[in-house]
């Protein structure tokens, strides 16, 4: 329908505004889970490695490692701990959780210091390592890798469930702007078919009534469509319209 | 032999907890310390489910075919010895709700037969905690530390070598015939890391150290592929081979070892329930010499085999009179029980030790008198050879590691180190 190409650009617009409140809303989303995630996980795993590197010290100097092992067991237990390892002053390891065995990655580079240190282990995933020495580091250092694949999951998760919802908007949004659309352009079209009949036919006859009851824009153009043809027909001569103000 | 049913159990703790202790009578309150007139009762929280569930069984099948005869014989002053038991499924968060519910609700005389490190290792602390009440764990199926020496080691007594005697006496023998290559696959867990700080230890008084280490989930199954811990432990060219694990996963790795061409000796503790792990290998294969005839397994009890020694021969009378089942309403899986197995003969001298003292206890077992009954046990005599001797500073009864080899799809003992693995 021609008339309704008008409301064409209207549509584009709110289709535009959603996906830039999409865009803008999820690029936000993800950075600031991203980053709550990450430090929250950061901070967790230096806790934790912390406490184990706390106990520890009476395991390593006066029990049998399995207890070291049962202690490190229990804290794997906990949501996005990759892995956790228990190196001696020398570096050479005395407990870990790893499956089928140390990454060759951990053991060419064992971290000595307390900064993060981001480590891609194949098969494994993404990690931030965190690491705690125990008794100073005289007596070794607590490694915990926090699985950041893990971090990412939750992040697209928080994001789709907010694409997920602004969809939903936007889907009833076009539902009612195409209803609300059509509203408008079924009495508009009747007018143009009017406005066209007359022109091609120079007739002079009465639009039909439901325009010329409408109290609207549509309603005073019929009115004012009605009053031209009759200023036009050379039969009737000029009369006043119906109703309306035009 | 009767046990009680988890139902009759939780029952029982219900009624009590209901009654209240200031309205316990007199014969409710001897019942409440897991004796009445009529019964001593054990509590038993043991894998009877999943991939290590043989080792529960098998234990508690040579434990019940000696309490059954006891029974049967009258019982202990007219008192009948009872199981409750529980299963954990060898995983350690159940073995501590078993435990609560076995002392605190089902309030029995004592624990007795459980199986495994990770689970033990977890519940030491609970009975520290629960000192006062004298819960007392007997016997347990594992050759770990912690329930050796302190902070829990007063609250164990202990029957079986450990693993630390385990893995030194297989890594003397592995070096004494030049084998000093010495990998280790293991469970990842306080069991695995046990007997992984035992070879340690071992080499380490040999100047040596392990060479290269593998490690499983625990509860992985047979049907799992090893393809991954043998690449890695072959990176290390080792000569020899200690695992530490349950049959399911250790028959898994020696399955795919001698498929990819690891051909060196692998040697098992006693944990991994030696019939149950050649069960596996040998099942629907025509060449099974090809697999067993690599292992070498460790034992804390002498083989079942050696009809010369007292005790084995009572064990397969009794195994054989009573044909012990497993506990039924445990049971989730089929399970087809050995005649004889070298885990039901160590759950048979654990019930026969534990009626010894009970029969030390008189009259009026005690709960808190149990330790002192315990240090009575001196030079007593199993029937195995080895005496057993209990003490403040002793609470492991016997010390002897038994090694044995495959020969016809039996467990047989190995005489000769060099001659079996000097190839």
């Amino acid at each position: 329908m021609r008339v309704q190409k008008v409301f064409q650009k209207t549509l584009f617009g709110v289709f535009s505004l959603f996906v830039l409140i999409s865009l803008s809303t999820s690029a936000l989303c993800i950075y600031t889970v991203d980053t709550h995630l990450s430090t929250e996980y950061e901070s967790n795993s230096r806790g934790i490695a912390k406490t184990v590197a706390d106990a520890s010290v009476d395991i390593l100097l006066n029990r049998d490692l399995s207890a070291l092992q049962s202690l490190i067991d229990q804290f794997i237990e906990i949501q996005g701990i990759g892995y956790i390892y228990i190196t001696d002053e020398h570096g050479e390891f005395l407990a870990h959780t790893f499956v089928p065995g140390i990454p060759d990655q951990i053991g060419r580079s064992i971290s000595s210091s307390d900064e993060a240190v981001e480590r891609h282990i194949p098969g494994l995933g993404d990690f931030v390592e965190v690491s705690r020495p125990i008794l100073a580091g005289f007596a070794g250092r607590v490694h915990i890798g926090m699985n950041t694949s893990l971090i990412a999951l939750k992040v697209q998760r928080a994001v789709g469930q907010q694409v997920y919802l602004i969809s939903l908007i936007f889907i009833v949004g076009i539902l009612s702007a195409v209803w609300l659309v059509n509203l408008v352009a079924k009495p508009l079209a009747s007018l143009l078919d009017y406005g066209a009949r007359l022109a091609r036919e120079r007739d002079s006859s009465a639009p039909d009534n439901s325009l010329l009851a409408r109290d609207d824009e549509i309603g005073q153009l019929a009115n004012l469509f009605l009053y031209f043809s009759k200023v036009m027909d050379p039969r009737k001569g000029i009369g006043a319209p119906s109703s309306g103000t035009a | 032999m009767q046990d009680l049913t988890r139902r009759k159990a939780l029952g029982s703790g219900l009624s009590g907890f209901l009654a209240g202790p200031g309205l316990l009578s007199s014969g409710a309150l001897a019942a409440a310390s897991g004796v009445s007139g009529a019964e001593i009762v054990l509590g038993v929280s043991a894998a009877f489910s999943g991939p290590s569930r043989g080792l529960g069984i098998e234990l508690y099948r040579g434990a019940s075919a000696y309490l059954e005869h006891v029974n049967r014989a009258g019982g202990i002053q007219g008192r009948k010895v009872l199981l409750k038991c529980y299963d954990d499924g060898y995983q350690p968060s159940p073995s501590v709700k078993n435990t609560m519910t076995l002392v605190l609700q089902d309030q029995v005389f004592a624990l007795f037969g459980y199986v495994g490190t990770p689970t033990v290792t977890r519940i030491l602390p609970l009975l520290k905690k629960l000192q006062e009440m004298n819960a007392y764990l007997f016997f347990p199926f594992t050759g770990a530390q912690p329930q050796r020496e302190p902070p829990y080691g007063d609250f164990a007594f202990n029957l079986r070598a450990s693993y630390r005697q385990e893995t030194a006496g297989l890594v003397d023998n592995f070096v004494a015939i030049g084998k000093r290559r010495i990998a280790v696959f293991y469970q990842a867990d306080a069991y695995g890391r046990s007997g992984w700080a035992g070879v340690r230890r071992a080499l380490i008084r040999h100047g040596g150290r392990i060479v290269g280490e593998a490690t499983y989930r625990r509860g992985t199954r047979f049907t799992a592929s090893m393809r991954a811990q043998v690449e890695i432990l072959e990176k290390s060219q080792p000569n020899a081979v200690i695992c530490v694990g349950s049959y399911a996963a250790c028959a898994a790795f020696l399955r795919d070892a001698v498929d990819l061409g690891l051909k060196v000796p692998i040697a098992n503790l006693s944990f991994v329930g030696s019939e149950n792990l050649l069960k596996l290998i040998t099942e629907g294969t025509e060449d099974s010499e090809r697999y067993s005839s690599l292992l070498v397994n460790s034992q804390v009890v002498p083989s079942y085999e050696d009809t010369s020694i007292p005790a084995v021969r009572e064990y397969r009378e009794l195994m054989e009179r009573y044909n012990p089942q497993p506990p039924r309403h445990l049971l989730e899986e089929d399970y087809t029980p050995f005649s004889q197995s070298f885990v039901s003969l160590e759950g048979f001298l654990n019930a026969k030790l534990m009626v010894e003292i009970l029969r030390r206890q008189g009259n009026d077992p005690d709960r808190s008198k149990l330790e002192s009954t315990v240090f009575t046990i001196r030079d007593f005599d199993l029937g195995i050879g080895e005496r057993v001797s209990f003490g403040p500073t002793r609470r492991q009864g016997l010390q002897t590691v038994y090694y044995t080899v495959v020969q016809s799809d039996r467990f047989v003992p190995l005489r000769n180190w060099e001659e079996r693995f000097s190839t």
